[in-house]
């Protein structure tokens, strides 16, 4: 369903940045430029960010300031971006962030295991 | 190192304050914020404020935030965003961490007014994607223009709570269920009012077993607890949700006033951690001062005019003013702050339960269970009354500091008089002419214009509504009543859309007589 709020009962019509093209793990994907990362993510329907290093738990948006640190992702191949305070800039790369990396833990393992 | 007269931490309500009397003055003045914008929580506040015209009193929260970003840019004062202050030292020096670099500054006098954090519970899958604070969800809607969900879940009903729900349902989002563990609900009346009426559903007395989902949430099961809050087997409940809100208090930011060797108590009533200070923010350490929530949590009202007063004193201790002159110019300010803690939700008064209002008046009990006024209480307070012809009803029965429906009337209609927590009440003797300024003012949403009957076997009643889209004249529906249950079937009549209402559009139905006093909310049918 829709996330963006296309006009606002108190705000109005929501004004929006330049339409850029950005790629979250390889999918493409447009965003207004100069909104946080995240802001175009939630708006595509992406919830997961993250998994954690220890415990591989799914993290997201928590606090959106900038403080928890949940929303870390890997940004144009830079971990631990809080893409929640971090404006969209045309052509970013985005990936989920696995530990601190950007390899998905199965396949980290099985890599292992062979 | 660069030197200043005075460095203010934190860009919110306070620090602007402060900035702002300080320039006046002619200090030589810097405020450091970690955001890439100036304001705190102002920008995120899109309701009428509370309090009098002397505490901008019914004008939007980001509006007051551009008023004072002017009046600081017209007076000088410098601003540095993204600047996150992360050391402060007892010879005032200050540690500032800029985009790639950490600079050191030094200030003849320092004000810090960092304001607060949110506080946090734990339950069963709390760390999912789709649990959320409630600043993020104001974060995402009123700034980023997202919904934060589609099905949300709120916990906590304090002031906070209660202002996030109702603009969840501004921006288009369904709120499921307001939840609380305490047995009473913690914010204004009002502000619980204009929610309950939509037909959000409060569930005190209960809290979140467990959020549901493996990758992000997809539901939440909340239980009744009992009086030691303790889960009653049995009571559970279910919804289906994509999002879950978190507004169950706020901290002081007071790190760096302990780093710097402030003296500190933990104080219940003022948030927890805090400085001590003295009336004008003054701490322990000559020249160090406090305004805002980072010495206690309040309002932004409150944490302007502690702002004004710590600026005010940073002049006199930099010799910038005479100590006569302190105390005159800190006089007004004084009266101002000391008229908005008053009422029942002063902090005085926090944690106490309040069982009359200063009339006398037994207060609503179902407005503090249910969030809404019962209709056989609300015939007691003094805002209701009856009449031939279009009269005001104003649905405020709890004193909190407020008045602008009083100033709003230019027929005199309204009473409050000089102490701005007593209830309106009606002027018998005064004549409405149904300009709708009471209701556009009200900024608890509680003022209804009601005609009782309209020699037709019918009456009309018109509401606050600030929602899309906004029905037209003709559109036909349902009344809701305070409870948010359909009470009879209703026709759009009205709509009225004035600069002087400010984006409070005033909707006029027509319902059968017998619930003129019933019908105060309007669903129309595709809804
Ligand atoms: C949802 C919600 C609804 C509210 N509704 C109302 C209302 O209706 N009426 C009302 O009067 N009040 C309301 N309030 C309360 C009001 O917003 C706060 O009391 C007020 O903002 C406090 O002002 P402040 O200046 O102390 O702090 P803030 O507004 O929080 O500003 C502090 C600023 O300091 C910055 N900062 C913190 N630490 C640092 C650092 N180390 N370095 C640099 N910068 C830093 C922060 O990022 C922030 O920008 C509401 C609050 C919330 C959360
Ligand atoms: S409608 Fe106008 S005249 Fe009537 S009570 Fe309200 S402000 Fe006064
Ligand atoms: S009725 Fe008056 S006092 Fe009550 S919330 Fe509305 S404006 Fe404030
Ligand atoms: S959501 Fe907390 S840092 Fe981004």
């Amino acid at each position: 369903m829709e996330s963006r709020i296309v006009e606002h009962p108190i705000l109005g019509e929501i004004e929006n940045g330049r339409t850029v093209t950005f790629t979250c793990d390889g999918r493409e994907l447009t965003g207004y430029e100069g909104e946080p990362i995240a802001a175009a993510l939630k708006a595509a329907g992406l919830m997961v960010h993250r998994y954690t290093q220890k415990e591989h738990k799914p993290r997201g948006v928590f606090c959106a300031i900038g403080r928890c640190t949940d929303c870390v992702m890997v940004v144009d191949g830079k971990a631990n971006v809080r893409t929640c305070v971090t404006p969209l800039k045309e052509g970013m790369v985005v990936q989920t962030q696995y530990g601190v990396g950007v390899e998905p833990f199965d396949r980290r393992e099985e890599g292992e295991n062979a | 190192m660069k030197r200043y007269d005075l460095i203010v931490v934190g860009a919110g309500p306070s620090g602007l304050s402060a900035a702002i009397e300080a320039a006046k003055r002619g200090l030589r003045t810097v405020v450091f914020d970690e955001n890439e914008k100036p304001g705190g929580q102002l920008f995120k506040q899109i309701h009428k404020f509370f309090g009098s015209r002397e505490h901008r009193a019914k004008i939007r929260g980001y509006v007051i935030g551009q008023q004072l970003l002017e009046e600081a840019d017209s007076l000088g004062v410098e601003v540095r965003l993204n600047a996150t202050v992360i050391g402060l030292y007892q010879d005032k020096e200050v540690v500032v961490k800029l985009a790639d670099e950490v600079v050191h500054c030094k200030g003849d006098a320092i004000i810090i007014a960092t304001g607060a954090a949110e506080n946090m519970v734990t339950f069963e899958g709390w760390t999912l994607p789709g649990v959320i604070g409630a600043g993020a969800a104001q974060t995402m809607m009123n700034l980023h223009g997202i919904k934060p969900g589609q099905r949300v879940l709120m916990l906590g009903s304090g002031n906070v709570g209660l202002v996030v729900s109702f603009q969840l349902l501004q921006c288009g989002c369904e709120v499921v269920a307001l939840v609380d563990a305490a047995p009473k609900i913690g914010g204004y009346g009002v502000h619980a009012a204009k929610i309950a009426r939509t037909g959000v559903p409060f569930y005190l007395s209960h809290t979140i077993v467990r959020a549901e989902g493996d990758d992000c949430v997809t539901g939440v099961t909340i239980a009744k607890v009992d009086e030691h809050f303790q889960f009653i087997p049995g009571t559970e409940k279910k919804f289906e949700v994509d999002t879950i809100c978190l507004a169950v208090g706020l901290s002081p930011m007071s790190q760096l006033l302990k780093m710097a060797g402030c003296k500190m108590e933990d104080n219940p009533r003022r948030g927890g951690q805090v400085p001590i200070c003295d009336a004008y923010g003054r701490t322990s350490l000559a020249g160090v001062f406090v305004a805002g929530d980072v010495s206690g949590i309040e309002e932004a009202s409150s944490a302007m005019i502690e702002g004004r007063m710590a600026g005010i004193a940073a002049c006199e201790y930099l010799g910038f003013m005479e100590k006569e002159e302190l105390a005159a110019q800190l006089a007004s300010q004084e009266r101002a702050l000391d008229g908005l803690r008053q009422g029942m939700f002063a902090p005085q008064n926090r944690g106490r339960a309040v069982a009359e209002t200063e009339e006398g008046i037994a207060v609503s009990a179902s407005l503090l269970r249910h969030g809404y006024i019962s209709d056989d209480e609300i015939e007691r307070f003094p805002g209701i009354t009856h009449r031939a012809g279009v009269h005001p009803v104003m649905e405020c029965t709890q004193n909190i500091p407020c008045n602008p429906c009083q100033d709003a009337c230019p027929k005199g209609c309204i009473s409050i008089g000089a102490n701005i927590t007593s209830l309106p009440v009606v002027v018998e003797s005064a004549e409405c002419m149904n300009c709708g300024m009471c209701v556009a003012s009200c900024s608890g949403q509680a003022i209804f214009l009601v005609e009782e009957d309209c020699g037709d076997d019918t009456a009309t009643v018109t509401l606050p509504y600030e929602f899309l889209p906004l029905p037209a004249a003709g559109t036909k529906g349902d009344a809701l009543g305070r409870s948010g249950q359909r009470v009879c079937e209703a026709e759009v009549v009205g709509v009225r859309s004035a600069k002087a209402f400010d984006k409070t559009n005033l909707l006029t139905i027509k319902v059968p007589k017998e619930y003129a006093m019933k019908a105060r909310f309007f669903r129309s049918m595709h809804n």
